[in-house]
């Protein structure tokens, strides 16, 4: 039992940027702590999932340079938003129309862009262009039935220091346009948290959700049943602590501190 | 009664003119308006781009006799709150646009303005607004229309990119432009008159006629410019007199004074 959260915990779901590193050239830098504690939590026997809305690299790009940074991560054990939504558009027959990171393409390979049927938008950067984001916009304005999917819809995340617009704004620039509402894939819908526990075979109240965003790693977990944990890194900021919907189950300084709560915890 | 009407709003584009085209018979439908001593006339028009230079400039090559201190457009109205709460803006506007700010301190930004400006909405000026916001910036919309008639289609308006900035910083961006009760009711601040002596003309039925009428002007929808069968059924209360033109418009209002 951990008595903190009151609960059975048999598997930490972390989030990755904010978490376990910052982002930034050459796949960021190690938060201080979080390599060792996470060697810690592997070896603990508990589940360990990674759950990101990173969608400007490939799932293999990101584990390559999370490896290179020091971290062990097996990349079926990473849960990024491109892959659920490839096989969202396979279900549902959807030919994209596609405004995302051009680093990220590749994860699309098999995906049937021709004669497009939806737009999906994820965090293009410097992609985000009138003219790229008004292309999007005429496609769902000439759609029969217009179809937008938002891969995340974070507000911001911290680089180097400073505060960078993530996927949410351009999205809701887009629901205002075409007055579409947007699907989210990944964090914090319940289908992508129910993936992860899926893949671990347990049950949302034995797991935890470790996240640097209020919103849509904690607020996101517990709508799910999971505890919702924040951490005082990435784009943490104070007003978080105090936010009028979203009450963290813990928040701890850093995922060092979070790991050797929860191990100490368990002895 | 008959005398209480003091002054006339004329909405620009799709009322008085089409591009470069009088409506029907307003260039004489105004010059009958403007023979009348004891009425002002206020030309307000919802721009993001177009100074009042250009507006003047533009409405006297139609042949319209406007004076520049007559336009009030939602430029007017940002650089009326700027200079009044002393901001200094980081500008999301047209570079023609800037024309209406001469003057306007721009160091060390307490404020974003949203005009529309496909050239200067991209990744690190919107990176560059958000930054400003989140450490205290006010932001400041000139309008919040949606999109826009272009060459090769639909094209987005200022709102979408005023409503993303919103939601990156929690706030709300304070609207300057029509319909904003504000922007109705500074229109007249030189004019000696009551909202209840002005009569509103133009051809959008919310952001024209429904914005004065809940300040309490009276409204006079055209059925010309943008005007869709049964938009006067959209709004509530409905226009104050429905007509087919400038002109008739005119029509009702000297028959009001006579």
């Amino acid at each position: 039992m951990f008595a903190l959260l009151n609960r059975n915990i048999k598997a930490v779901i972390l989030d990755i940027t904010g978490v376990l590193k910052d982002s930034g050239p050459h796949g960021g830098t190690p938060i201080k702590g979080s390599i060792e504690a996470l060697n810690r939590l592997h070896s603990s026997g508990l589940h360990v999932r990674f759950c990101t809305n990173e969608t400007t690299v490939t799932r293999h790009t990101l584990v390559i340079h999370l490896r290179s940074l020091g971290f062990t991560i097996d990349e079926e054990k990473v849960f990024p938003p491109i892959p659920a939504m490839c096989t969202i558009l396979k279900d549902r027959n959807l030919r994209p129309h596609l405004l995302v990171h051009p680093d990220a393409l590749p994860d699309f390979k098999d995906i049937d862009q021709s004669n497009t049927n939806c737009v999906v938008i994820g965090d293009a950067t410097h992609q985000f262009t009138y003219e790229n984001i008004n292309r999007a916009f005429q496609c769902l304005m000439n759609f029969e039935k217009p179809i937008l999917f938002s891969l995340g819809k974070g507000k911001y995340y911290q680089e180097e220091g400073e505060l960078i617009l993530d996927v949410g704004p351009f999205m809701k620039a887009l629901e205002y346009a075409t007055g579409v509402t947007a699907e989210i894939v990944g964090k914090p819908s319940l289908a992508f948290f129910n993936t992860v526990l899926n893949d671990i075979g347990i049950s949302a109240h034995e797991a935890v959700m470790v996240g640097d965003d209020i919103v849509n790693d904690v607020g996101g977990a517990q709508a799910c049943g999971l505890a919702g944990v924040l951490v005082r890194t990435g784009k943490y900021r104070k007003p978080d602590e105090n936010h009028p919907d979203v009450k963290p189950d813990a928040i701890f300084d850093n995922l060092e501190k979070f790991v050797d709560c929860l191990l100490q915890d368990k002895k | 009664m008959t005398n209480q009407i003091k002054a006339i709003l004329i909405d620009l584009s799709g009322t008085l003119h089409i591009e470069d085209d009088p409506t029907p018979n307003s260039l004489e439908a105004l010059a009958r308006l403007q023979a009348r001593s004891e009425i002002q006339i206020k030309f307000v028009t919802n721009t993001t781009k177009e100074s009042k230079g250009f507006l003047l400039n533009r409405l006297t090559q139609i042949g319209f006799k406007v004076q520049e201190s007559e336009i009030y457009s939602s430029l007017s109205a940002a650089r009326k709150l700027i200079d009044e709460k002393q901001l200094r803006p980081f500008f999301l506007i047209d570079k023609r646009a800037l024309e209406d700010f001469e003057g306007v301190p721009t160091h060390d930004p307490n404020a974003v303005v949203v005009g529309l400006a496909p050239d200067e909405f991209h990744y690190e000026n919107m990176n560059k607004a958000m930054r400003l916001l989140h450490n205290g910036a006010q932001l400041i919309a000139i309008h919040k229309a949606r999109y826009y008639k272009r060459r090769d289609g639909l094209a987005l308006g200022p709102g979408p990119i005023v409503t993303a900035l919103e939601y990156a910083s929690d706030l709300k961006a304070e609207i300057v432009g029509k319909p904003s009760a504000d922007f109705f009711l500074s229109s007249i601040t030189d004019i000696s008159c009551q909202p209840s002596q002005c009569i509103m003309i133009g051809d959008d039925a919310k952001d024209d006629i429904e914005g004065a009428q809940s300040v309490g002007m009276k409204g006079i929808l055209v059925q010309t410019g943008k005007y869709r069968e049964n938009d006067e059924k959209r709004i509530n209360p409905q226009p104050f007199k429905v007509v087919q033109n400038f002109s008739q418009a005119v029509d009702v209002i000297l028959e009001m004074l006579h």
